[in-house]
């Protein structure tokens, strides 16, 4: 592990923002910090970079204990989620200030700037200043700024919260990119799961001050550990009684029942389908045209759920009565999370 | 054009006579409050010719009075400013207990009558308090002495450094300092490079301020001078002492010492506040 918190806690008066986090990051890996405003995911962040300090446990970073090292000596670049560039300084002032206060030589620093200008595609910006640039340019800069003193991690506060849509989809990708061609371990925090699973190569999910899970976007995803977890991801509904869609194991004590549209199949009463005697009706409610499917809005069973169709299906308008069949469902617990599969597949599949 | 076509789509359109009315009382209330007044001053001071005028103001106690009046203002704008970059900086970059009442303390000087802030100054320093004894024994004079005055100004001036700082300070937020702290740099570089270039404007604006309060100061110098000819008098006290001595033209003609310093003082002001906003 590169860098490992141990035990940490951290409170604000009455506020636990932090409650006994631990986990571990290996060198060279891109991790998301993933939870709601409040879950404490910008206070693991500063603490990591020495900027506040945990109330107990450890911080090591490279197989040492850092906690009472400033910020400035734990060899960590830091983008803010509002880039706190320079405002007075042009981009290359901006690049060169990290080197210019370790008193590196000027030969160097110009070297190391034009490097990163250019590796950021900002060549010709140099004596702009931040006011002068893009939100997407801004944060290029913010990124080549904490590089250029070659830092052994990089941290990176909520990156793509400024940005307007369409430029943080090429971002993404564009960042993801920059941190597997250097190899820099890094950590970003977010609050949007579609960014997480997209850019990260793990993702840690905070709720409350707490670790929830750590993994792979995919494994998150699909086999959540807690309840906070199986809710959290994708776009879930919650099914008022699950014991009224038919084929499902009966669970004596549950809390909530979640469903998220991949687990849903609406079928028109007229078109063939696989386990019709293990559907109910529905009646669709809105529907929505998302670009690549289309969203259904369908009351069944006195449950609003969401589910899609291709484009190439047949149409389904507003108010006709559908066949919804839910392949399988989240059922939690307290904090527990199981996976409910719908019998009437495992029926199935053990007749073939 | 652009402007009035926005002013208008803004509710009503206002009529042309209630426009014209009010500039026009404006204007009236300027001309006759203000501008009017200083011609009197201009007018009173020359009335006997340029050269009653120029023996007027180069009379030793004048002379001496607006040695003291800048004495006391430079004293007073450089410990006001770096107090106003202590305490703006104190209170916008860090969190502590008591800030607000820090806040409200910094304005005291100006809701406060300067008479009382001599008189303050007199009981502090003067025979009746229990650190004279001191004082008389390191031969220390405050009050009916210069330093005395110099106090009065930079309590009364107190504030107008500090105040134009806070809002500048509040609004940058502590984000590009910390940046800069993670990157190494020490404070003092911080404050030069990135604190610095940030206020400079305010800055500039509040010291001209400052200067223009310090200069015209006049209650609290009043209780605090002893009315020393030619060694505690400044520029406003000379012409009180010239007016109470019946002596209107040379009264007038120190004041219009104070008011070329004031307009010199309006166009600096004016300069720094254009720059400002170019700036921007």
């Amino acid at each position: 592990m590169y860098i490992e918190l141990k035990n940490i806690n951290k409170s604000y008066g009455s506020f636990k923002a932090s409650d006994d986090v631990s986990f571990g990051i290996e060198k060279g890996k891109l991790f998301a910090l993933l939870g709601p405003s409040g879950s404490g995911k910008t206070t693991i962040l500063r603490m990591i970079a020495g900027l506040e300090k945990p109330d107990s446990g450890e911080i090591l970073i490279d197989g040492k204990v850092v906690n009472d090292i400033p910020a400035s000596r734990r060899g960590i670049g830091f983008v803010f989620q509002s880039y706190a560039l320079f405002r007075y300084m042009t981009v290359y002032d901006n690049i060169a200030f990290g080197l210019k206060v370790k008193k590196v030589k000027k030969q160097e620093i110009d070297a190391r700037v034009k490097e990163l200008v250019k590796l950021i595609g900002l060549e010709g910006f140099e004596k702009r200043y931040p006011s002068q640039l893009s939100g997407g340019q801004r944060q290029r800069v913010a990124f080549a700024r904490a590089l250029a003193p070659n830092p052994q991690v990089l941290l990176l506060d909520e990156p793509f919260a400024a940005i307007d849509a369409k430029v943080r989809q090429e971002l993404r990708s564009w960042l993801k990119e920059m941190i597997q061609k250097l190899g820099v371990t890094s950590i970003f925090v977010t609050h949007d799961q579609d960014e997480a699973i997209e850019v990260a190569d793990e993702i840690i999910v905070t709720n409350r001050g707490r670790i929830e899970q750590t993994g792979t976007p995919i494994d998150i995803y699909q086999n959540p550990a807690t309840a906070f977890t199986a809710g959290f991801f994708g776009v879930t509904s919650e099914l008022e009684d699950y014991k009224a869609f038919r084929s499902f194991e009966e669970v004596e004590e549950y809390d909530r029942a979640i469903i998220r549209p991949e687990f849903v199949k609406i079928t028109k009463k007229d078109e063939v389908q696989k386990y019709k005697t293990s559907a109910v009706e529905g009646t669709v409610e809105r529907t929505a045209f998302r670009g690549n499917c289309i969203e259904f809005t369908v009351r069944c069973n006195g449950s609003i759920l969401t589910a899609r169709r291709e484009l190439d299906e047949p149409r389904v308008e507003v108010g006709e009565t559908v066949d919804v069949f839910i392949y399988r469902i989240f059922i939690t617990h307290g904090d527990e999370v199981r996976l409910l599969p719908n019998n009437a597949i495992r029926e199935e599949s053990v007749v073939i | 054009m652009a402007k009035e076509t926005q002013s208008q789509t803004v509710g009503a359109k206002p009529s042309p006579v209630v426009k014209w009315l009010l500039i026009g009382l404006s204007v009236l209330f300027l001309f006759v409050m203000l501008v009017l007044p200083l011609i009197t001053v201009i007018q009173e001071a020359l009335r006997k010719g340029f050269a009653a005028y120029r023996e007027a103001i180069s009379d030793p106690d004048a002379f001496s009075a607006l040695n003291l009046t800048l004495e006391a203002t430079v004293f007073a704008v450089v410990i006001n400013t770096v107090f106003g970059l202590f305490a703006a900086w104190a209170v916008t970059k860090f969190r502590f207990h008591g800030k607000k009442l820090l806040v409200t303390l910094i304005d005291l000087p100006v809701t406060v009558s300067p008479i009382i802030a001599g008189l303050i100054y007199v009981l502090t320093f003067g025979r009746q308090s229990a650190i004279y004894p001191f004082l008389e024994e390191h031969d220390l004079r405050v009050v009916y002495a210069v330093p005395g005055i110099i106090l009065a100004t930079v309590f009364v001036t107190f504030p107008f450094i500090s105040r134009e700082l806070l809002p500048v300070l509040e609004a940058q937020g502590t984000d590009e300092e910390e940046a800069a702290a993670m990157m190494g740099a020490k404070g003092f570089t911080i404050f030069r490079k990135i604190t610095l270039p940030h206020i400079r404007w305010a800055l500039l604006y509040g010291i001209v301020l400052c200067t223009a309060r310090a200069m015209g100061e006049f209650g609290a110098v009043s209780v605090l001078s002893g009315h020393l000819r030619g060694q505690t008098v400044t520029l406003p006290l000379q012409v009180e002492i010239l007016f109470g001595d019946n002596k209107y033209m040379p009264a007038f003609a120190v004041s219009s010492i104070l008011v070329i310093l004031a307009v010199v003082i309006l166009i600096v002001r004016s300069i720094v506040e254009y720059i400002g906003k170019e700036k921007k």
